[in-house]
């Protein structure tokens, strides 16, 4: 069962790299930028999520605020920051961009300290449950039902709602859409409140897993989404989400074969370097939302 | 229905048409016609909205939307058949014609699409197939049938037989020939002379962006020089 243990807790891994990347590749894929502040939006969900947690008594709260900020913050940073960056070269924006993840980050650590927050109390961390002789505990349950129910709820959204059909016709061709009476910016903004809240979701599911969250959480998730979200053929989601679950699976196995030579972090990059020299096109090549 | 004035349209400080003046009353269609270049697509987005207006105003029913967002002409009845065709291939055919009404209430799309179907069948019985999958000339009644849900009085046509089987051609003219019955205000470009000279009311012809005629259809086609200098046609095509 030793293996299939490792498979659950890489795809585990695999649902928050999923979650987080999401939001990165919709904005890549509406706007050409990357969007590497989303680093710290999803930072800022851990922050909300444990600080609310922690002042309410009730992780669900925790969640409901981060649900709340993070919308507003990406939707914020695509007004102020983006939006009138636009005309210029895509390097400028994620420029700004990167800017902005070095001062939110550094925000953090002033506000919050140096040496991170914790739940108080955090029951799902430690409470386990055996299903099928797999023993996960119930933050690893939550991940996976959360991931499984924001997977679907984007689904449906995009292919059963008007708004959600106007929101790909966007990404597909902006000026014909326009020509229909599709408002590319109001779409632009839903775009940056559904990536955003994913992040922030990730990111509060990231501090239940590791009961722990610390000025620098964004960092390395971000080298990873970003390599993710090539690896899945930038703007597809289908795409990110099977990039981000194999990804997290070769984690899982790599620390056990050489972990005693690299750390998870580093077994990852060296897989995402093997990968995208193979298939520098990534897994689909193609561009569908 | 449109009336377009001294308009001069272009990108950024290039200069696409100038000076370009005609009026499509509804029960009508208007042939944009030129060579190559002449800046007929540049005055299709114009008028939809798409490329910067220089000089001149864009009436539509008496009102100057010269200044309206292409968002807003959308709602007041004005649709677009893009040269290109450029319908959305990720998306099937129905949720095509889904943001061609988005404009309007949602509870109209059942019966404008019924109406749809009805002028392209094909399209029917591809409703559920990615656009991007059907042929050239499926993806033309696609673009039409996508302008029609957008309840239009006036309709835009760039480029319609471009690419197209004859038989697709024929198709598609039938149905502009209807939708001008039923009273919509149309202009047209088509590279294929003959055959928009034979359907219009009025012409227009471009060339380097500048106004060479303007006029009726029948005055067109008695035009020798027009026809020979402009419009690319020998004798004997003509005949
Ligand atoms: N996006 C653009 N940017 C700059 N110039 C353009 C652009 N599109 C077209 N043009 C120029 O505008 C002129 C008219 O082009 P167009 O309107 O496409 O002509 P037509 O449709 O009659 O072939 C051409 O000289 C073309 O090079
Ligand atoms: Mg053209």
């Amino acid at each position: 069962m030793f293996y299939v243990d490792l498979a659950i807790s890489g795809i585990v891994f695999g649902c928050m790299y999923a979650l987080m990347a999401v939001g990165l590749t919709l904005v890549y894929g509406m706007l050409r930028i990357l969007h590497i502040a989303h680093a710290a939006v999803f930072a800022l969900g851990a922050y909300v999520t444990v600080l609310v947690a922690n002042a309410s008594g009730s992780i669900l709260i925790g969640f409901i605020a981060a649900l709340i900020a993070t919308p507003l913050c990406g939707v914020a940073i695509y007004r102020l920051l983006y939006q009138p960056l636009l005309h210029y070269r895509p390097d400028v924006p994620m420029i700004a961009s990167i800017g902005l993840l070095v001062l939110m980050q550094d925000g953090f650590r002033i506000l919050f300290g140096e040496q991170g927050v914790t739940f108080l109390k955090n029951p799902l961390a430690i409470e386990t449950v055996d299903i099928a002789g797999i023993t996960l505990n119930l933050a690893q349950i939550a991940v996976l039902i959360v991931t499984i129910i924001i997977f679907l709820a984007l689904h449906l959204f995009t292919t059963q709602t008007r708004i959600g059909v106007a929101w790909r016709a966007t990404v597909s061709n902006p000026r014909i859409a326009a020509s229909f009476g599709v408002d590319a910016i109001r779409v632009r903004y839903l775009n940056f409140a559904i990536g955003s809240a994913l992040a922030g979701v990730a990111g509060g599911l990231i501090a239940l897993l590791n009961n722990f969250v610390d000025p620098t959480i964004g960092y390395v998730v971000s080298y990873k989404a970003l390599a993710i979200i090539v690896l899945g053929g930038l703007g597809s989601v289908r795409g990110t989400l099977i990039a981000s679950l194999f990804l997290g699976v070769i984690e899982s196995y790599g620390t056990i074969f050489i972990g005693s030579y690299l750390n998870r972090d580093a077994i990852a990059f060296l897989a995402l370097i093997l990968i995208l020299m193979a298939r520098p096109q990534g897994f689909t090549g193609a561009r569908t939302a | 229905m449109l009336r377009v004035e001294g308009l001069s349209c272009g990108y950024g400080a290039v200069r696409a048409a100038s000076d370009v003046t005609f009026a499509v009353p509804e029960r009508s269609i208007l042939a944009l016609l030129g060579p190559n270049g002449a800046g007929k697509t540049s005055t299709i987005m114009a008028i939809m909205g798409h490329v910067d207006v220089h000089a001149g105003r864009v009436l539509f029913d008496g009102e100057d939307v010269t200044r309206r967002r292409a968002v807003e002409r959308a709602r007041l009845g004005v649709a677009l058949v893009p040269e290109g065709r450029q319908i959305f291939a990720d998306l099937s055919v129905d949720e095509n014609l889904t943001i061609g009404g988005y404009s309007f209430p949602a509870d109209r799309d059942r019966d404008k699409r019924e109406r749809v179907f009805a002028l392209f069948p094909r399209l029917h019985e591809r409703r559920a197939q990615l656009a991007g999958s059907m042929s050239g000339g499926e993806q033309q009644m696609l673009a039409i049938g996508r302008a029609l849900m957008a309840e239009p009085r006036l309709l835009l046509v760039d480029e319609l037989s471009l690419g197209l089987m004859p038989k697709m051609v024929d198709i598609c003219i039938d149905a502009l020939l209807k939708l001008r019955e039923d009273g919509m205000a149309i202009v047209l470009v088509e590279q294929n002379t003959a055959r928009a000279l034979a359907i219009a009311d009025e012409v227009c012809v471009l060339s380097s962006g500048n106004v060479v005629f303007a006029g009726t259809a029948h005055d067109a086609r008695e035009d020798r020089e027009l026809l020979t200098r402009f419009l690319g046609m020998t004798e004997r095509r003509r005949a």
